[in-house]
């Protein structure tokens, strides 16, 4: 196929889209959904500020994957993590512990991090570390991110 | 630290105001912008380093369906992205990468196609491009007005130094080099233009300053600063590289003016690498006169920068000579330096600046001068270290100076006087310190300038044009206002990021913009606040001066906070103000300007201590601890210090171990934040922060610059602590592992211990 | 920058796969998580006129027993989850650890082990965009008879960057590749080929299915050493098999990564520290043949003397890893 329609689940909502071959998932989500939150960055997936989630909740990097793949699955993007305007958990964190400098990066660390903490919810240094190593945040160094984390894994919920 | 009950927001640990927005994915980036009828552009650059051009055919892309401009210089003679250089390239390419045209289509892929289809006809001529072979008798000059690849020359003595380092017991040479360095900051370069107004240019980019782009884009285009609108709402990171228009932003104003329809131009992974413009390979060597007992005489540094192809950036050139009066008391100064051609990208600032990477080497000659003497480094930099009130030999003041007590703090916290020279092989200590100036007059003037509006229903709208990249800027200066005003800082709105619509300010570089936009924005509400207690003394009988304004209430001095009729809500004195008799809808102006004729009024002062572990197999570091204290005159925000001080400590250990362009022939082989190493997660060393309150006489509250202070001296702490590790300075940066393997080898060979 | 035209196809089965293989006029790419692929694609390093998608193939999923005692990895297993299998958690925990050390969770949550099997050798003079290519001018690996790397070099020598191949090598792992013509197995060892263009036996019409692993109890060490942990290729990688225990083994599989164009087995150092011992003289014997088991070093993204500097500390490393587990 080089031109189609697919349907994408993101956040829930399903959309019927003209996808090409020529597309990532990054192209269809900022481009045709006018989801503007999951950023494009390096382009060679190693900074990971267009992490996406997919169906199981994992961190994915959106701008390596062609959207001819994602026909029929379920995305969540930052857009989808609060629920009814109130913030997730995590989101609340960064704002609280000071895990946002500039905030370019956020929404893909945001997502890396929350990828983390559904894979387990009180993560180790290590998971964290794992879970944080396909993103750059050149403002925080990634010092209060990893802080941020560590207190949601604590105590299970936000600040 | 203040008093209790001096401030109730000022000192607060307040999270970042548009944090919300920032975490949920609504924050607006320039590439999130959509126009209507909005092109894509692309440039199309050089593939050679230096060659002349013979032809250029642009007729195949211009007949490409969708394509809506094709511009090379032909089509735009006139048009300079400064003095010497056009801003596409004319008859000559200096460099692999050099704007030659560019294009502007309805769609991304046909921008693409179409640059295939540009037919240039190269004659390739020799090129240098390294710093060693530009310098060489015999080769290629590459402009026709710089003999021997010399573009500029600045020299400054202060002083004697000649007889300075006649008088010294001591004389200690040192050399050094850093590489071609780069920024990865999050958002990749992007200039969204709409020209299509010829009596407006409208420019959608991330910046660090407004005005310096207008007036750049105003000149070449042959408008009036006014006549150019910045627009800049979310800035993703910045690092100083973002303080100059590059030839991108003028590239998408022509391609918008010729196509008649907005043009967005954004860099691709590796064409940042060549749009961002960041630091060149440079040299240094440094020479330092002492007395026998540790006394500084004379201090000298002699740099030679590669400039690239065009010197576009000769700042960078002469603000060594100042920086080397600002730590230490010294009977001379001397500093020589060169710009030098090369045919690579044109070279400019990246985080940390000159000074950083400067530290990295200065500190390490400054140890061996210590180390030389028998002297412990923390008590030699004591020992010469100036103190409040010292007048430098080039004229700079510090009225406020933490400088001796960060060293002691950082002396104290880190264990130093237990582990310097006590550690076991291969374990490291290290100690920088570093000065950077708040803010500087190098132009005429030095303003920030801030408007701030109280509505009827008690909220404040600060105009304020300082960025925030990140550092949290628009959340100080509604603290600020809102410690000012008694009220709190959710109670300010900010309103900024267009420079139609914002008061004048140069921008967020050089650190001016807690000291001197913070004391703009003061000044602002401080107007406001004496309007309004105006109004509400006269109400009272008591004059304005008596009336305090904390916890969004006004009362009178010594009476009760909330004394019935004497006392009334902020808003409730707003009311009285817009519904009494004058009606008036409160507004505060504030514009600041550094009253010295040149320089800063103010300088930050910080010392950090690093410890390390090098693996002598392989030659691998690993930074276990950072301490660092910094003078910031007062922390403002201390929440948001601690994110500038985690940030700077990342990103100057990064410099000192991992990040370098590998260059071959002109052309980066590392152009991906891939390749261009950066530590990560793993890397991370714990980091312990000391804030030193100094109350600086004329920061706003007395704060100074706490924005690029850090990252020199933590590139002169970590430096110094793999030096300390494997036994001698290591003359390079990154110091990567095949770097300290070459040391540690030769050192086993020679039988010197690890350290000594 | 969008990916450059092609045909999208994503097969049901494996049988469908093979016959699009089959009947192929123009170029296909095989496309697992698309982690490498579209990367390069995108840098128009490879533009094939067909994708063909397999990280679904039911035939290609799964981590299996066999009767006796083999271990079977489909192809289209993601990273992530062979990292999570508990099977492979209890047998090879080194094994684990060479997949959990392939780049961040980012990609290997996208990542298939027959990619990674089968990941593109790399070099800086090529692992770039169109343009950078085009005013390096072109090489063996892009249409022309010159070599960035080597100069003078009669055969690609772009680096082979893959670490799960290095401890499966060392485990005489064998892999299968499936055609419309039938099916075939190779031990893994002679899958690579010192040639960066064409670098492994799959022919253009084949898919590697799976790859089986012969039971055993011996040691097993695997050591990657980076710039940063997480997210980076390896400078080096090594993975030592040994039978025995303590200083003593009589049978060894040395395999050595990311230095040269295929993976590289350590004959002589093997046979040394079999005869030797895992002490100090038997390192020295073995470390003494490196020079000319490695032979010339490029000095892609890194120097050829820290190359042959890392082979050694490697070797080292693990050895004495070795020597400490059971």
């Amino acid at each position: 196929m080089k031109k189609g329609f697919i349907t994408l689940h993101v956040n829930g909502d399903a959309h019927e889209v003209l996808v090409s071959s020529q597309h990532t998932l990054l192209d269809v989500l900022r481009g045709k959904l006018k989801l503007m939150g999951t950023k494009e960055g390096c382009t060679t997936g190693s900074c990971g500020v267009c992490t996406v989630h997919n169906s199981r909740g994992e961190a994915v990097l959106s701008c390596l994957t062609p959207a001819l793949e994602w026909a029929g699955q379920s995305i969540t993007t930052i857009e989808g993590l609060e629920k009814n305007g109130r913030l997730a958990p995590i989101q609340q964190a960064f704002v609280a512990y000071h895990a946002v400098q500039c905030g370019f990066c956020t929404p893909g660390v945001i997502m890396s991090a929350q990828a983390v903490l559904n894979l387990t919810p009180a993560p180790t240094e290590e998971d964290i570390n794992d879970g944080l190593a396909g993103v750059i945040c050149r403002c925080t160094g990634h010092i209060k991110v990893k802080e941020a984390i560590r207190k949601v894994g604590e105590f299970g919920v936000g600040p | 630290m203040s008093k209790p009950g001096d401030l109730s927001v000022i000192g607060r640990r307040q999270p970042r105001l548009d944090g919300f927005d920032k975490v949920s994915g609504r924050s607006v980036f320039t590439d999130d912008i959509v126009l209507p009828g909005m092109l894509y552009g692309r440039i199309l650059r050089s593939p050679h380093a230096r060659a002349r051009i013979l032809s250029i055919d642009t007729s195949k892309a211009r007949a490409l369906p969708g394509v809506k401009a094709v511009v090379s210089n032909a089509d735009a003679p006139d048009l300079l992205f400064s003095d010497k250089q056009p801003l596409l390239a004319k008859g000559f390419v200096h460099y692999v990468g050099e704007e030659v045209a560019a294009v502007a289509a309805t769609d991304p892929l046909i921008a693409e196609a179409a640059l295939d289809l540009i037919e240039v006809e190269y004659e390739v001529l020799p090129s240098v491009t390294s710093l060693r072979r530009a310098l060489q008798p015999d080769a290629p000059q590459l402009h026709e007005w710089a003999t021997g690849n010399v573009a500029l020359t600045h020299e400054r003595d202060f002083g004697d130094p000649d007889a300075a380092f006649a008088a010294s017991d001591l004389v200690i040479t040192d050399e050094f080099r850093s590489p071609v360095q780069h920024n990865t900051l999050a958002e990749l370069h992007v200039a969204l233009a709409d020209f299509t107004n010829p009596d407006k240019l409208q420019l959608w980019t991330p910046t660090q300053g407004a005005p310096m782009y207008q007036m750049a884009l105003a000149k070449a285009f042959g408008l009036e600063t006014s006549q150019v609108r910045i627009v800049y709402g979310n800035v993703g990171g910045a690092f100083t590289g973002r303080g100059r228009a590059k030839p991108h932003h003028f590239i998408a104003a022509l391609l918008s003016r010729v196509a008649g329809k907005p043009v967005k131009i954004k860099a691709t992974g590796d064409e940042e690498f060549i749009m961002f413009r960041g630091s060149g390979e440079t040299r240094y060597r440094f020479r330092t006169g002492v007395t026998r007992d540790g006394r500084l005489k004379a201090l000298e540094a002699d740099v030679t920068f590669d400039a690239g192809a065009h010197a576009e950036w000769a700042m960078i050139l002469w603000l060594p000579a100042p920086y080397l009066n600002w730590l230490y008391k010294v009977d001379a100064v001397r500093y020589r330096g060169r710009f030098v051609y090369t045919s690579t990208v044109p070279k400019g600032s990246h985080h940390g600046g000159i000074f950083g990477r400067l530290s990295a080497g200065w500190m390490q000659h400054l140890n061996h001068v210590a180390e030389e003497l028998g002297m412990d480094p923390a008590e030699f930099h004591l020992k010469n270290a100036i103190d409040p009130g010292h007048h430098a030999l080039d004229g700079s003041d510090f009225a406020s100076c933490g400088l001796k007590e960060c060293i002691d703090r950082v002396v104290e916290r880190s264990g130093w006087k237990a582990k310097y020279g006590k550690l076991p092989p291969y374990r490291g200590i290290g100690i920088g310190i570093g000065a950077q100036a708040s803010g500087g007059k190098n132009a005429a003037n030095d303003t920030s300038a801030a408007l701030l509006k109280v509505a009827d229903d008690g909220v404040v709208t600060l105009y304020t044009g300082i960025p925030d990249m990140g550092q949290g800027s628009h959340t100080v200066m509604a603290m600020i206002a809102a410690e000012v005003l008694g009220v709190e800082p959710e109670d300010i709105r900010i309103v900024g990021g267009d420079s139609d619509i914002t008061p004048f300010d140069w921008g967020a570089f050089s650190q001016r913009g807690t000291f001197t936009t913070g004391n703009a924005v003061k000044l602002a509400a401080e107007d406001a606040r004496a309007q309004l207690a105006g109004i509400i003394g006269t109400l009272l009988g008591v004059a304005a001066t008596d009336l305090e304004f904390a916890r969004r209430r006004v009362w009178v001095r010594g009476e009760a906070q909330d004394a019935p009729g004497r006392s009334f809500s902020f808003r409730e004195a707003i009311g009285k103000a817009f519904n009494g008799v004058q009606g008036l809808a409160i507004m505060g102006r504030g514009s600041f300007n550094s009253p010295r004729p040149s320089g800063s009024l103010a300088y930050s002062f910080g010392a950090q201590v690093a410890e390390v572990e090098v693996d002598p197999e392989s030659g691998a570091v690993r930074v276990l601890k950072v301490t660092a204290a910094h003078d910031l005159g007062r922390a403002l925000n201390p929440l948001a210090v601690e994110g500038q001080l985690d940030g700077q400590v990342f990103s100057g250990m990064s410099q000192v171990l991992y990040e370098e362009c590998r260059m071959d022939g002109g052309q980066i082989l590392n152009p991906s934040r891939l390749e261009y190493k950066l530590p990560r997660t793993y890397e991370l060393p714990e980091v312990e922060y000391i804030l030193v309150e100094t109350i600086d006489p004329y920061g706003p509250f007395g704060a100074k610059e706490v924005g690029e202070g850090p990252i020199v001296v933590t590139m002169g702490a970590v430096a110094n602590a793999v030096a300390n590790a494997v036994g001698e300075m290591v003359p390079q940066i990154p110091m990567t592992p095949w770097r300290l393997l070459r040391v540690i080898r030769h050192r086993r060979n020679h039988g010197l211990a690890p350290a000594d | 920058m969008l990916l450059p035209d092609h045909d999208f196809v994503k097969p049901a089965t494996l049988a469908e796969g093979l016959a699009v293989l089959r009947d192929a006029t123009g170029d296909v790419r095989l496309l697992g998580g698309g982690t490498d692929v579209v990367f390069n694609m995108r840098c128009r390093l490879m533009t094939p006129d067909t994708l063909l998608s397999l990280k679904d193939l039911p035939e290609l999923q799964g981590v299996a027993v066999l009767p006796d005692g083999s271990l079977q990895l489909g192809a289209a297993c993601r990273l992530t989850d062979l990292v999570a299998s508990p099977l492979l958690i209890a047998r090879y925990p080194a094994l684990v650890k060479a997949f959990r050390a392939v780049a961040s969770r980012h990609v290997r949550n996208l990542a298939t082990l027959g990619g990674n099997l089968c990941l593109d050798t790399r070099c800086w003079f090529t692992n770039q965009t169109k343009e950078w290519r085009d005013a390096k001018g072109p090489c063996l690996k892009t249409g022309m008879d010159v070599c960035h790397a080597i100069a003078g070099a009669p055969v690609c020598v772009a680096l082979n960057n893959a670490d799960s191949p290095l401890p499966l090598i060392a485990l005489d792992a064998t892999v299968v590749l499936a055609s419309s013509r039938g099916e075939r197995s190779l031990l893994l060892r002679d899958f690579y080929r010192e040639d960066g263009i064409r670098h492994t036996a799959r022919e253009p019409d084949e898919i590697l299915t799976g790859i089986t692993i012969p039971p055993t109890t011996d040691r097993l060490v695997f050591l990657k050493e980076t710039a940063r942990q997480g997210m980076d290729f390896s400078y080096g990688a090594i993975a030592v098999r040994a039978d025995g225990s303590g200083h003593t083994a009589s049978r060894l599989r040395i395999v050595l990564g990311s230095l040269t164009t295929a993976p590289r087995l350590l004959i002589g150092a093997a046979a040394q520290l079999a005869t030797l011992g895992l002490g100090d003289d038997g390192l020295e014997a073995a470390c003494a043949t490196l020079r000319d088991e490695l032979g010339p070093l490029t000095n892609l993204y890194s120097p050829a003397a820290y190359k042959r500097e890392l082979a050694r500390i490697l070797l080292r490393k693990a050895v004495l890893e070795l020597r400490q587990g059971s």
